[in-house]
């Protein structure tokens, strides 16, 4: 009865709409399509935490949901004491540090520049950004390209290749084209440079944009496993992606034996401990790699829906 | 004032040679320098590269210097079974995508958008991006857990509620990699894609809600022909670009979803240009021979891209160019 005045004060000035048969599964349809949407992104994610912050034994028994049944932190602990974890974990950092600082730098000068209409050469630089996005030499060519360049087994070969997105591009040239050229021509009658005007001015002034282009550059280094794939063999330069491969592999493997009935001695006791512990060390590496982003993402969300809304208005 | 300047300066300015204003403006094109270099050495030099799939490539040979040898590669790719394996399955799997895949980002956000509650609202929305910022390891990872035939939760349920009677083998089975391939592409991505609607809809105006509600409109009708209409441009559009990547299927998700091809029953139904691409040429040292098969793929895909927005611009639809 309260919640009935309450909504009738809110919208004192709406006549009661009448609900139709169809208007009833138009509502249902929503709560089932919400719903479903929430609970099948949630849970895979909820479960895995569980499973990592339970028991490795007890996990075994199955029936873990979204709540740990025994909790314990020595899942974590345990990928802790694994070197290949830090160090994969130090070259994730690092390629997506630098490779966004990187990324934000070459491809932000290019999209101010080619946003002033008084640059020579706009329409040849336009077109040269334009044609990769639909026509690209592909793998085999880029391949050798980056053998050529000595960049295989190198550091690199993560940053340099990612410098410059067009996609990216296309959304900063947007967005410093909607700032007002007024900033841009007071700063030129006191004497100051493109590159000072971009630093100074616009830079300062562009941060949805920077926020959104740091986030795309920034998950791509974080979750990029393909160049590690292709160009990547030294075990010391592989990010958490390629080891979290490692050990899912690993897991499998060990499954496969158990599977197969192998006896403990063949198997090796090593392999063994591994089988009962795998799937909540899995899950723990998992959740570790995840979570920088995890933390990250809602702050930018406003920031990235805008940056989206600029891309779809120019298309 | 700075206005007329400006006018005033322009004329003299477009007479000059390219190079004499470049020089001017200098600071300008140092900004514009590393990033056009960058392009040039990593987009161009490997379409340059493409002259391979013509030639007999041999590891030591400085490329696009090798003996040519007219469509050679192109007859053996023709001829070759495991190539139609691939094409079949990387339409099957586009085209899934295309329709189903495309489709639900759409209705998720058209029903999000009749949800009164702001709160349910925004954290709906804010969990369903979630999967996007995860890498296709991981999401591999846990759908691998959520799909397992040993306690996931999919089959749980499934034999919870009597559908099956035992649990369904998601990942061993090849004859579910196709829906495997969509449901899991849509479980990623359906909140991201959903927000470029999203925002096409905030830009509706309210009083045609109400003018609808004045006029008896059901709630249906005011979601096909206020909400759909207004974000139709948006939807060809971006159906448009989709139609250009037909042929490239996601290669981590393949990759990841079927442990680096590690299984032969599941090849046979996951196989595609991509990792064939990647398999006949980096494996198996077919360089040439793969070179021509990803060549198949570019050209395709440019004329799909073409096609279709010849096609919306004929229909008088918003086209890309």
């Amino acid at each position: 009865m309260a919640n009935a005045t309450k909504a009738a004060r809110q919208r004192p000035h709406r006549m009661k709409v009448k609900m139709t048969v169809s208007d009833y599964v138009i509502v249902i349809l929503m709560a089932v399509i919400m719903l479903v949407v929430f609970v099948a992104t949630l849970y895979p994610f909820l479960n895995s935490l569980a499973i990592s912050l339970n028991y490795a034994d007890d996990t075994m028994l199955g029936g873990i949901t979204i709540y740990p049944r025994k909790f314990t932190l020595d899942n974590y602990k345990n990928i802790f004491t694994k070197e290949t974890i830090w160090k994969a974990y130090g070259i994730t950092f690092a390629r997506t540090i630098i490779g966004t600082i990187g990324g934000l730098l070459i491809t932000g000068s290019l999209s101010f520049a080619l946003s002033r209409k008084n640059l020579a050469g706009r329409g040849v630089y336009t077109m040269l950004c334009l044609i990769p996005m639909y026509f690209a030499g592909g793998l085999i060519p880029s391949y050798f390209l980056i053998r050529t360049l000595g960049l295989t087994n190198t550091f690199w070969v993560y940053i340099i290749p990612n410098l410059v997105n067009v996609w990216n591009m296309i959304l900063m040239r947007s967005y410093f084209q909607s700032v007002p050229e007024a900033l841009e021509e007071s700063a030129r009658i006191d004497g100051a440079n493109y590159l000072t005007i971009f630093w100074k001015i616009y830079w300062p002034v562009s941060t949805p944009i920077i926020a959104t282009i740091a986030l795309y550059f920034g998950v791509f280094h974080w979750n990029d496993w393909y160049t590690t794939f292709v160009y990547i063999t030294d075990s010391d330069l592989k990010p958490m992606t390629s080891v979290l491969l490692s050990i899912i592999n690993e897991a499998s493997f060990a499954e496969r034996m158990a599977a197969q009935g192998a006896d403990a001695a063949v198997i090796g006791q090593a392999a063994q401990g591994k089988a009962v512990n795998v799937r909540s060390i899995t899950m723990a590496t998992m959740i570790t790699s995840i979570v920088p982003i995890v933390a990250i993402y809602p702050f930018l969300q406003r920031y990235f829906i805008k940056g989206i809304m600029i891309g779809s208005i120019k298309g | 004032m700075k206005k007329a300047e400006a006018v005033a300066t322009m004329p003299s300015t477009k007479k000059k040679g390219f190079f004499r204003r470049a020089v001017e403006q200098w600071d300008l094109q140092v900004m514009v320098l590393p990033g056009i270099l960058l392009l040039l050495v990593f987009s161009y030099l490997p379409m340059y590269g493409l002259i391979m799939s013509f030639q007999e490539f041999r590891i030591g040979d400085f490329p696009g210097m090798s003996e040519w040898v007219g469509f050679k590669q192109f007859e053996s790719l023709f001829s070759d079974p495991n190539f139609f394996r691939t094409l079949r399955n990387t339409l099957v799997i586009s085209l899934l995508k295309l329709t189903i895949g495309f489709v639900c980002p759409i209705v998720f956000a058209v029903f999000l958008n009749e949800l009164r509650n702001q709160g349910i609202k925004k954290t709906v929305q804010t969990i369903s991006y979630l999967p996007h910022f995860i890498s296709w390891t991981v999401c591999a990872l846990l759908m691998m857990d959520f799909l397992s035939i040993d306690g996931g939760a999919v089959n749980e349920f499934l034999m919870w509620t009597g559908l099956v009677d035992k649990p369904i083998e998601f990942f061993q089975d090849g004859k579910y990699f196709w829906g495997l391939a969509l449901f899991t592409d849509i479980w990623k991505e359906l909140g991201w894609n959903s927000i470029i609607y999203i925002s096409a809809m905030a830009g509706v105006d309210a009083e045609m809600y109400e003018a609808a509600d004045i006029d008896g409109a059901t709630r249906a009708q005011k979601m096909w022909h206020i909400t759909v209409k207004a974000i139709k441009p948006t939807i060809v559009l971006l159906f448009i670009m989709n139609v250009g990547g037909v042929l490239n299927a996601n290669f981590d998700q393949i990759m990841m979803l079927t442990k680096n091809m590690g299984n032969a029953t599941l090849t046979e139904y996951a196989d595609v240009i991509d990792t064939f691409v990647y398999r006949m040429g980096i494996s198996m040292g077919r360089f040439s021979f793969a070179t021509a098969a990803g060549l198949f793929k570019a050209v395709i895909n440019f004329a799909l891209l073409l096609g279709a927005n010849w096609v919306a611009g004929k229909a008088g639809e918003t086209a890309l160019f």
